[in-house]
């Protein structure tokens, strides 16, 4: 089994590296095949994997060593076990898919073989990152995907907006790894060692404060990947990137690192359920928070951001309140809708020569059946509707909130669900139904290439049916993670039947808002719409707080400290010196006259030095 | 001869340099290879016969200098300065196998032979008087080579760089003289070499001044917060090749000799110290990474992010521990590399448009690609990105100090922010974007020359960040031999505690074992 763990996880590698050797060359199809093909081989290892953890087996390699000072010892060490065996499942199966899709996507770009790179690359971060068996390996996941994000979101890098995004997530993402860095520490000088085994054995033997900073540190480098608030902007402006990214990065996997790191350190997080309330808490809000900001968005992309940030939000509910597989449940439903939900959008674009704003499309189902029936297949999970994905999966979180007895919680995840409902078919009339305004603007739509959609076929089925296996996924993961009492039995169907209410609520009033089109323009003189559309004025008041001041202190603390104070006054010492040195010379001019005349005032003053002394001295003696 | 490879390693340059009067100006440069690379072989195979399990000095050479004041000419390696060695017998090859310099090469290759034999000398010294001689040196070759090839100012950066560092130097010199005579007034014998020196425990208050005369010499070497404003000058006016063994070499002669020195020599004052230069460092690391932000030269912004990541070596050799001063010793390496790496890629683009102002540029990524990925890589290795030789130093450096304090290395760790934001801010304006200015749009990428000093310093930053055991086992097993013997030499209980004792550990672990 180790060579199937070996194969899945270096495969992507290969297909990076590959690709890499024809970076800076013209466009060559076998970069973007081969890549796929390797892809594709990780996924069925990984599928091999699945069957034999399945039979109640774990696998672990250690590779070679790594660190090694003083006491500690990092390995590189991977391990197979219930819950990598899903994540590394979910990242091959989005991969391989976006991977495949990107083939049509990029076909016209420039950048063709280095897109490839770049993309593999990712592929094989995200697998160090969820089957490393400590948090040192977590680590280089973690960073790596954060690299190959900024890689990848300015990978337009003539666009100045791009790069901008991409150095906005590389540096946000960076202070949320400080956290992580942090927890890590507090971890090895407690504990003594990185692995996950030992770590979670010992973990309960430690100070409760010392595991509630563990638990809050780690918590906060989990907040970076994962657009958590107050650390979300970057997500948003990560649109910038090239859509296959935004399905793959953005969605389905490295966003979801921290929703994973989470449930991977349960044994920490289950000791601490003040800060995984506080983690639920702020998972509820962002849920609502960034589902408000999805309402009125006018960029497509844009708006599904908005839905990851808050269905992130639902994912950290579940997690917070130790709910553990129900939040992995999640992940895996998610990342298979979201992904389908961005393809699609990517061949709306492609359609509307890259125009984002449904505003000006409409009545696109004509042209485009097959994309308007798969994202509108996405959009009915992520409303969680019966009996698509969405709905067992959310249904669960809303369902362990309730349970727990945090009716808040329950109450702000269940309006949400109304929101997000709406939300998603507001998008989808808007894009795909009403008048065909997209003419005005002069766009000649055409559908995607049909490879194109058919590798999207595998993600709606997965959208559809992820759902039912709940019972096998739920005996696979809670051999490894903690079970979950629902104590809502009594309730269970009126729970479901409410949220069902709300989501189809949500549906039906977007559908008879927007059916002839959007609404009229004076809504957008409202004082919540300007709230909304400008994403409560964070990113503003982010720039006027901190980057702007970080600017004008760093240009003042080379002009005015650096160059006036610190230099000057190296300078002025040295020029002091020199000074005196002028000043003095005439002393030695050689004319005996002046020589003994200073001889004289020398003498006077060793004299009076002298008397002075005696004089003190005795003083003192006396 | 390998009883004898040190003094061979330092003098062997020298010689050929003398040598190199003679040589025909046309066939230099094959000269100057030549020696180089002898140079560098011989320094792989004192790394192939040293012996890493042991952590003791290695190949010691001893005869008299002075004997009355027990001055000897005496070296030695350990798994410190071993690697300090090969980097720069390894600079001193790159810079000169790929040396764009058109301007009297002859004289410049031998200045660097000359450089070498300094340097190395430094490294290998185990007499404080000879570490002295060489340490002063070296500042000759130096000054000549930012002084007669250097900039518009060469004469004022190279009269600041040489008067800074040898006013320093001379304080430190003095405390040299004094820990002599220290040593006299308790053994009746004067010595200069530092292993005996070792064996000296001075009380807690002539600790403290010597510490203190020690320090403003490496203090300002370094180059550590306020003492650093003469380096931005050095590196602006310097040919690229004398910011290359300037940041790569000269500036690690500082943090080693507090590890040689200041560490074993002082311990009850290095735990004193050891806050007020743990913010001295967090100074150094936020705001010089801070200053390099705001600059508009692009070879600044590299000169800055030395003086930042300093910071963090001196945070690692001040945590004590050795996860800390072994991380600190590997950051230095990987500075070296890196910092190397950085100052060649900005001649390559300096020779090109004589000009190192980042507006000037824009868009050279799809210009000059290979040149951008290099730089590319070479960034994220500077970032502190995992896997690159940067991050194991860096890690071990914060990791170390956590031991010590919380808020410190709290403060300290957003040495990774910072250093994202000035470099990721450089690379958008030089990189991306459109290509706006006409003279860039038909820029060459970086040829065969260059390629052969940034390929082995591409491959060593990320073969050292994946494997970095060959490096960081011998100086591991040497950091530890300091730790334990600062753990025996210390007085004070503060500094008892402070500075752990391992051969405690390693009797507990080894009673964990029996159980």
């Amino acid at each position: 089994m180790e060579l199937y763990l070996y194969i899945a996880l270096f495969a992507p590698l290969v297909g990076s590296l590959y690709a890499a050797l024809f970076g800076a060359s013209p466009k060559s199809y076998h970069t973007g095949l081969i890549a796929s093909g390797l892809l594709f081989t990780s996924l069925v290892s990984s599928a091999i994997l699945l069957s034999y953890v399945m039979g109640g087996h774990t696998v672990h390699v250690e590779l070679m060593t790594w660190m090694a000072t003083g006491d500690l010892y990092i390995p590189f060490g991977f391990v197979v076990d219930q819950v990598s065996v899903v994540m590394m499942m979910v990242v091959t199966i989005v991969s391989t898919v976006v991977h495949v899709y990107s083939i049509g996507y990029m076909d016209h770009d420039k950048g063709f073989n280095r897109f490839f790179s770049y993309l593999s690359a990712f592929v094989f971060s995200m697998m160090v990152l969820v089957m490393s068996d400590n948090f040192a390996g977590l680590f280089i996941g973690w960073e790596g995907v954060g690299l190959c994000s900024w890689l990848l979101i300015g990978f337009w890098y003539h666009k100045e907006s791009a790069t901008w995004a991409a150095n906005e997530a590389f540096i946000m993402n960076r202070i949320a790894d400080l956290g992580m860095l942090i927890g890590i520490f507090l971890v090895y000088w407690n504990i003594g060692s990185l692995q996950y085994d030992v770590v979670f054995a010992e973990i309960h033997n430690l100070d409760q404060k010392v595991i509630t900073w563990i638990g809050i540190f780690l918590f906060i480098g989990a907040m970076g990947k994962s657009a958590q608030f107050p650390l979300h902007p970057w997500l948003a402006d990560a649109m910038e990137g090239p859509t296959p990214v935004s399905a793959l990065i953005h969605a389905a996997t490295m966003v979801t690192a921290g929703v994973y790191l989470v449930i991977r350190a349960n044994p920490i997080y289950s000791e601490i359920p003040d800060v995984g309330y506080f983690i639920a808490s702020l998972g509820a809000f962002v849920a609502m928070f960034a589902a408000t900001m999805a309402l009125v968005n006018r960029d497509m992309k844009r708006i599904i951001a908005y839905s990851t940030l808050s269905q992130l939000g639902y994912m950290f509910v579940a997690a917070g309140l130790g709910a553990y597989w129900v939040a992995l449940f999640h992940l895996m439903a998610h990342a298979f809708f979201k992904a389908l939900l961005f393809l699609g959008a990517g061949n709306v674009m492609h359609a509307m020569s890259d125009e984002l704003d449904p505003v000006k499309m409409g009545g696109l189902y004509k042209v485009m059946k097959g994309t308007a029936i798969l994202m509108i297949l996405a959009s009915v999970a992520l409303a969680g509707i019966w009996p698509f994905a969405g709905f067992f999966s959310k249904d669960k979180i809303l369902e362990v909130a309730f349970s727990s007895e945090h009716y808040i919680l329950w109450g702000t995840l269940w309006i949400t669900a109304g929101l997000t409902a709406f939300y998603s078919f507001r998008l989808i009339m808007l894009a795909f139904f009403g008048e065909e305004r997209y003419k005005q603007y002069g766009f000649h739509p055409h559908e995607a290439y049909r490879f194109m959609l058919v590798v999207m076929s595998p993600l709606a089925l997965l959208a559809v049916i992820a759902g039912w296996f709940e019972h096998d996924f739920v005996r696979l993961v809670t051999t490894l993670l903690p079970g979950f009492e629902f104590h809502t039995h009594h309730v269970e169907l009126m729970l479901i039947g409410v949220t069902s209410l709300i989501a189809v609520g949500g549906i039906v009033t977007a559908i008879l808002m927007y059916r002839n089109g959007p609404l009229s323009t004076k809504w957008e003189e409202h004082f919540c719409y300007k709230v909304l559309i400008n994403q409560y004025y964070i990113p503003k008041l982010y720039n006027e707080i901190f980057t702007k001041p970080y600017g004008a202190l760093s240009r003042f603390a080379w002009k005015e400290i650096d160059i006036r104070i610190v230099d000057a006054t190296v300078d002025m010492i040295a020029n002091a010196i020199y000074k005196t040195g002028e000043n003095t010379r005439d002393i030695q001019n050689g004319n005996l006259s002046t020589m003994l005349r200073w001889m004289v005032i020398g003498l006077v003053v060793l004299l009076a030095l002298a008397v002075a002394f005696t004089v003190g001295y005795n003083a003192i003696g006396a | 001869m390998l009883d004898h490879i040190l003094s061979i390693l330092i003098f062997f340059p020298a010689l050929a340099a003398m040598l190199g009067f003679v040589v025909a100006k046309d066939s230099i440069r094959a000269y100057g290879i030549t020696v180089a690379a002898i140079e560098f072989v011989l320094s792989l195979w004192l790394w192939y016969a040293y012996d890493p399990m042991s952590s003791g000095m290695q190949f010691m050479e001893s005869a008299p200098l002075i004997p009355a004041f027990g001055i000897n000419y005496l070296l030695g390696i350990d798994g410190i300065s071993l690697f300090i060695v090969i980097l720069s017998t390894f600079f001193t090859l790159i810079g000169i196998a790929s040396l764009t310099e058109t301007r009297r090469v002859k004289d410049m290759i031998i200045t660097l032979l000359f450089l070498e034999m300094t340097m190395v000398g430094v490294f290998a010294a185990l007499d404080a008087i000879v570490f002295y001689v060489f340490w002063e040196l070296s500042l000759v070759p130096m000054l000549y080579i930012i002084g007669a090839w250097g900039g518009p100012l060469r004469i004022y950066a190279s009269v600041k760089f040489f008067l800074y560092t040898f006013t320093g130097s001379l304080v430190m010199l003095v405390g040299m003289l004094f820990m002599a005579y220290f040593y006299y007034q308790a053994t009746g014998m004067w010595s200069f070499s530092i292993l005996e020196w070792y064996r000296l425990i001075l009380p807690e208050n002539f600790q403290l001044w010597l510490f203190a005369a020690f320090f403003l010499g490496f203090a300002i070497k370094v180059p550590m917060f306020p003492f650093h404003t003469w380096l931005p000058y050095a590196h602006g006016q310097a040919p690229t090749i004398g910011s290359v063994i300037l940041a790569a070499i000269l500036l690690k002669m500082g943090t080693y000799a507090f590890v040689r020195f200041s560490l074993p020599l002082f311990p009850d004052a290095s735990v004193f110290f050891m806050f007020p230069i743990a913010a001295i460092a967090i100074i150094m690391i936020i705001y010089t990474a801070m200053v390099a932000y705001a600059q508009e030269d692009i070879k600044q912004v590299v000169a800055y992010s030395s003086v930042s990541h300093m910071g963090v070596i001196i945070l690692g050799t001040f945590a004590l521990n050795v996860e800390g001063v072994s991380g600190s010793v590997f950051l230095m390496l990987a500075h070296g590399v890196v910092s190397g790496a950085l100052f060649l890629l900005v001649g390559v683009i300096y020779d090109r448009r004589h000009t190192k102002l980042m507006s000037e540029f824009g868009g050279l990524a799809s210009v000059m690609p290979r040149y951008a990925t290099i730089f590319g890589i070479m960034m994220m290795a500077s970032v502190g990105l995992p896997l690159t030789i940067n991050f194991v130093g860096e890690f071990l450096s914060l990791l170390g100090f956590y031991k010590q304090s919380h808020t410190y290395t709290l403060i300290a760790g957003t040495a990774i922010i910072v250093g994202a934001i000035y470099m990721l801010a450089a690379y958008k304006k030089m990189f991306f974007g459109n290509v706006t200015n006409e003279e860039n749009k038909k820029l060459k990428d970086v040829n065969k020359t260059e390629l052969i000093g940034l390929v082995p310093l591409v491959i060593l930053a990320i073969w050292l960040g994946v494997y970095p055991k060959p490096v960081l086992e011998p100086i591991n097993n040497s950091v530890e031999s300091v730790i334990q013997l600062m753990h025996d030499k210390a007085q004070s209980s503060e500094a008892k505690a402070r500075i752990p004792n391992l051969s405690d550990a390693g009797a507990m672990k080894l009673h964990q074992e029996a159980h």
